[in-house]
């Protein structure tokens, strides 16, 4: 089998476990909404996603209370995705628009913006109130 | 003549094996994709997954290219779903006689065996498409390719058997009553070897799977013959896949490894033609996992030239050789050498 | 039989802009008599994003996470050599420290970019199984770029100054075994790209580039290397931390004895780079001195030191593919007057005419993935008119250049 090298291993990967990460299902659901509908109620088992690690950048969190409202966020974010509203001098983040570069966490003065380890976000409606964090 | 008795028996058992094997024929390519995932390191689709797709295939809209030939493109991918199943009417099936096994020999299930890939080719140049003729010049170019070592192990084989004595050396039944390697030498069962060494190297061209896959060859024509191909007709060809992986293999089974349970182990009737069925099953299973899935796991896509020269000139020669090795087994005993 | 065609008329053969066999899309022409590659001519820009003219809007530091996004894959080497331009014009000392950092990045980068093009590869030629197994264990590189950076893909880890995140002590053991494992693995992975009968029979002696033609259409890279062009941007001009590191560029003779350009020693270049890759970052880990990891870590104050700065300068990287180069100019203003990227697969594209011409279509996925071809990296440009699309010929960009350089120096 010198000439075929991979069959060996081949071989010996038939006798172990895949490597996949089964996430959610082992096969794909026929619908996922009722899938995860099921798994609400206890009947569907979802296996985990791959755990994330410790700093991760996932979805935005903001604490409104401490937030002075410089502004400073919006000037450094690259995708527009933070906007100040002029009423309340507090920020709203438009996640869909937001592209996890962290930078506005590192900006903010009152270490009032933090990155959480939520990643599953996929929606079809970009204005769901999930994506709106203010 | 026929009598309506047995036309009607004929007719029946046809019915019954075209349904056995367009469902065997879906869930070997069923196993066939969990096998080669698992070889991956993947969990793979599950079994049924040639139904569902089958299913999804048939509410799909069939679209004919408006420069494609409309009444062959329509007609080649029935003809070769029919073609592949009436080749399974001639191969023994387990223990069941083939329902047509008494109309036609080997050399007849040869010339069937072009059909459906005949079919590919004139599907692929009805189509229109650059991608679709590419494939069908290649698949013509496969075919000349591996007709001449598969000749060479038909005719090696029967004409042992002849040599040996045995009636119809060419009809199925008699090359399975009478398994090559119990009726030739040490040096016969080395030819033998040899031989199915070829037949397995043919498999993965005949039913266009890697390393052997260049007509379809995805990433070069993507998908090549079968690129303007939808809805039912791609079903209808899907179908003749399946049917083809269990004829391919029934027939490497008929004329290598003929043997059954009931001849081995005593067991009552009804329980016997089960038993022998299943085991006929997993000879089927044994002998694409070796030569199609593991095959096509293990190696890159030829090129068409490649093709050419692996068959004509490797397994030509390793055929020659197993064919005299063959003729020396039974002419040496004659000639009063013993080995 | 060497052809086994029975139809030798020429035909045009159209691949692309999205076919199976690119990863990207471009538009290949082919000119066919037969299987055989008579002429070939293509059209890149089907992907062109405006990513400049979004750059000139923006302040550099916003700039960096635009810059982390050209390239899928190389999430580093474009926003590193923004970020050296920058740097060089407002006059900004990087911290040694970040400099070791961003060169372990960087090497972890062109782990896994290699190993995704080497999966890529063997999908090309049909062999699935390493494809699954390349990416299985590139996996690895990934979850280590995650733990440091905090993302897979858009790392976001290099800003002007130096780097946003420290690599802790923690981290440490978790990087060793990524390169343990690499190491151990190589020998195995050579063994089954190298060795396999039936990849030496596709890839040896297919579409080569010679010597002449790799230096004349100005290759970089991996393609030039595997050429015989000895260059390597780490060896010749050094940046970031390179220049403390021992660094030579790898050539195909060092493993096969012999060089003959042909895809066979492009896989063979990639595949030592990777083991390369793991003792630099080795090197790094035991040398990396203590100290700060960025010149300014109040972005505030950055921001304002990027805005008076006037002058341009060129930041020039080897990323995986080749020499990436931006080019920065600042007026003092927030954002910059002109930027220009140039990827790496821009100087390699043309080196496909003279590898594919003579092949087979067969050959056609493999030759044109061997340069690891980067198109979105790659299309600046699309003239658009009208709904039209045009071709400019090379008096027309001389001329549109001259007008340009006036309007900037105006």
């Amino acid at each position: 089998m010198s000439s075929l090298p991979m069959i060996p291993e081949l071989l010996r990967q038939l006798m172990r476990k895949p490597a996949t990460n089964l996430f959610p299902a082992k096969y794909l659901p026929p619908s996922v909404t009722e899938f995860l509908h099921s798994v609400a109620s206890g009947k569907a088992h979802l296996t985990p996603p791959v755990k994330t690690p410790p700093k991760f950048r996932g979805k935005i969190e903001y604490q409104k209370d401490g937030c002075i409202g410089c502004g400073l966020c919006v000037k450094v974010c690259p995708s527009h995705a933070i906007e100040l509203l002029p009423e309340t001098k507090r920020i709203r983040i438009w996640v869909d628009q937001c592209i996890f570069c962290s930078q506005c966490t590192d900006m903010c003065p009152k270490g009032g913006l933090r990155m959480t380890d939520e990643f599953l976000l996929a929606t079809e409606d970009r204005y769901e109130e999930n994506l709106i964090v203010e | 003549m026929i009598g309506s008795w047995e036309l009607a028996l004929i007719v029946l058992s046809a019915v019954i094996v075209t349904v056995y094997g367009i469902v065997v024929g879906l869930f070997l390519l069923g196993i066939d994709r969990k096998l080669a995932a698992h070889m991956q390191a993947r969990v793979g689709p599950p079994i049924r997954q040639p139904f569902i797709d089958l299913r999804k295939l048939l509410i799909k809209e069939n679209v004919v290219p408006d420069n494609a030939i409309a009444w062959i493109f329509n007609l080649a991918p029935v003809v070769a779903l029919a073609s592949s199943i009436v080749i399974l009417l001639y191969l023994p099936i387990g223990s069941i006689y083939p329902p047509l096994g008494a109309y036609g020999d080997l050399i007849l299930v040869m010339y069937l065996l072009t059909i459906p890939a005949l079919c590919m080719v004139a599907g692929g140049f009805a189509s229109g498409s650059p991608y679709a003729s590419i494939g069908a010049q290649r698949e013509m170019v496969t075919m000349i390719a591996y007709e001449f070592p598969l000749a060479i192990v038909v005719v090696a084989v029967a004409w042992r058997l002849a040599a040996a004595g045995i009636q119809d050396p060419f009809t199925l039944g008699s090359i399975a009553a009478h398994p090559i390697w119990s009726v030739a030498g040490p040096l016969g069962i080395v030819g033998g070897l040899l031989l199915l060494l070829v037949m397995a190297a043919v498999t993965p061209a005949e039913l266009s799977r890697i390393p052997f896959d260049t007509q379809e060859a995805e990433t070069e024509l993507a998908g090549g013959l079968l690129v303007e191909y939808s809805g039912k007709n791609l079903a209808m060809f899907s179908l003749s896949q399946g049917v083809k992986t269990l004829v391919m293999a029934a027939i490497v089974v008929a004329i290598f490894i003929p043997w059954n349970i009931s001849s081995l182990v005593l067991l009552p009737e009804g329980v016997a033609l089960v038993a022998d069925l299943l085991f006929f099953l997993g000879k089927v299973i044994l002998v694409m996992f070796f030569s199609v899935s593991l095959v096509r796991v293990a190696m890159a896509r030829f090129q068409i030239n490649q093709v050419v020269s692996v068959f004509w000139i490797y397994l030509g020669l390793i055929g020659l050789v197993g064919l005299l090795l063959l003729m020396a087994d039974a002419a040496l005993p004659a000639a009063g050498v013993i080995i | 039989m060497s052809e086994g065609e029975g139809k030798k008329a020429p035909y045009t053969l159209p691949i692309g802009p999205t076919h199976p066999a690119l990863k990207e899309p471009v538009m290949f022409t082919f000119q066919m008599e037969g299987e055989t590659i008579k002429d070939v001519d293509f059209a890149p820009g089907q992907t062109h994003r405006g990513i400049e003219w979004m750059g000139m809007r923006r302040n550099p530091v916003q700039i960096v996470h635009l810059t982390d996004r050209i390239c899928g894959i190389c999430g580093v080497v474009h926003t590193l050599s923004f970020c050296l331009a920058v740097e060089q014009i407002a006059e900004i000392e990087v911290p040694e420290r970040a400099d070791y950092i961003r060169v372990i990045v960087h090497e972890l980068e062109r782990v896994q970019s290699h190993l995704l093009w080497a999966g890529v590869a063997a999908h090309e030629l049909g062999f699935d199984s390493l494809l699954h197994l390349t990416w299985r264990v590139r996996e690895q590189a990934m979850d280590v770029i995650e733990n440091i950076t905090g993302n897979r893909v858009n790392y976001g880890i290099v800003q002007v100054g130096g780097v946003r995140r420290d690599i802790t002590p923690e981290q440490h053991p978790l990087i060793e075994e990524c390169l343990t494992t690499y190491e151990g693995l190589l020998s195995s992975l050579l063994d089954l790209f190298l060795d396999d009968r039936s990849i030496h029979m596709r890839c040896r002696d297919r579409g080569i580039l010679t010597y002449d033609d790799a230096v004349h259409l100005c290759t970089v890279g991996p393609t030039s290397r595997a050429s015989g062009v000895n260059m390597d941007l780490r060896q010749d001009y050094p940046y970031a931390a390179y220049g403390d590191l021992d660094v030579r560029a790898i050539l195909p003779d060092q493993y096969a004895g012999e060089t003959r350009g042909d895809v066979y020693d492009r896989i063979v270049v990639r595949l030592l780079e990777v083991g390369q890759s793991c003792g630099i970052i080795r090197q790094c880990l035991s040398e990396m001195p203590a100290g700060e990891i960025t010149a300014e870590p109040k972005i505030a104050k950055l921001l304002a030191v990027c805005k008076k700065a006037h002058g341009e300068a060129i930041g020039r990287v080897e990323a995986p593919r080749g020499e990436c180069l931006h080019y920065v100019r600042m007026d003092g203003k927030e954002s910059p007057t002109s930027w220009k990227v140039k990827a790496s697969s821009y100087s390699n594209l043309m080196s496909w005419i003279p590898m594919l011409r003579g092949e087979q279509i067969a050959d056609i996925p493999i030759i044109v993935a061997s340069i690891d071809p980067c198109l979105s990296c790659t299309d600046r440009v699309a003239v658009i008119r009208g709904g039209r699309r045009n071709i400019l010929t090379k008096e027309e960009l001389h001329r549109l250049s001259v007008e340009a350089t006036r309007r900037l120096q105006a």
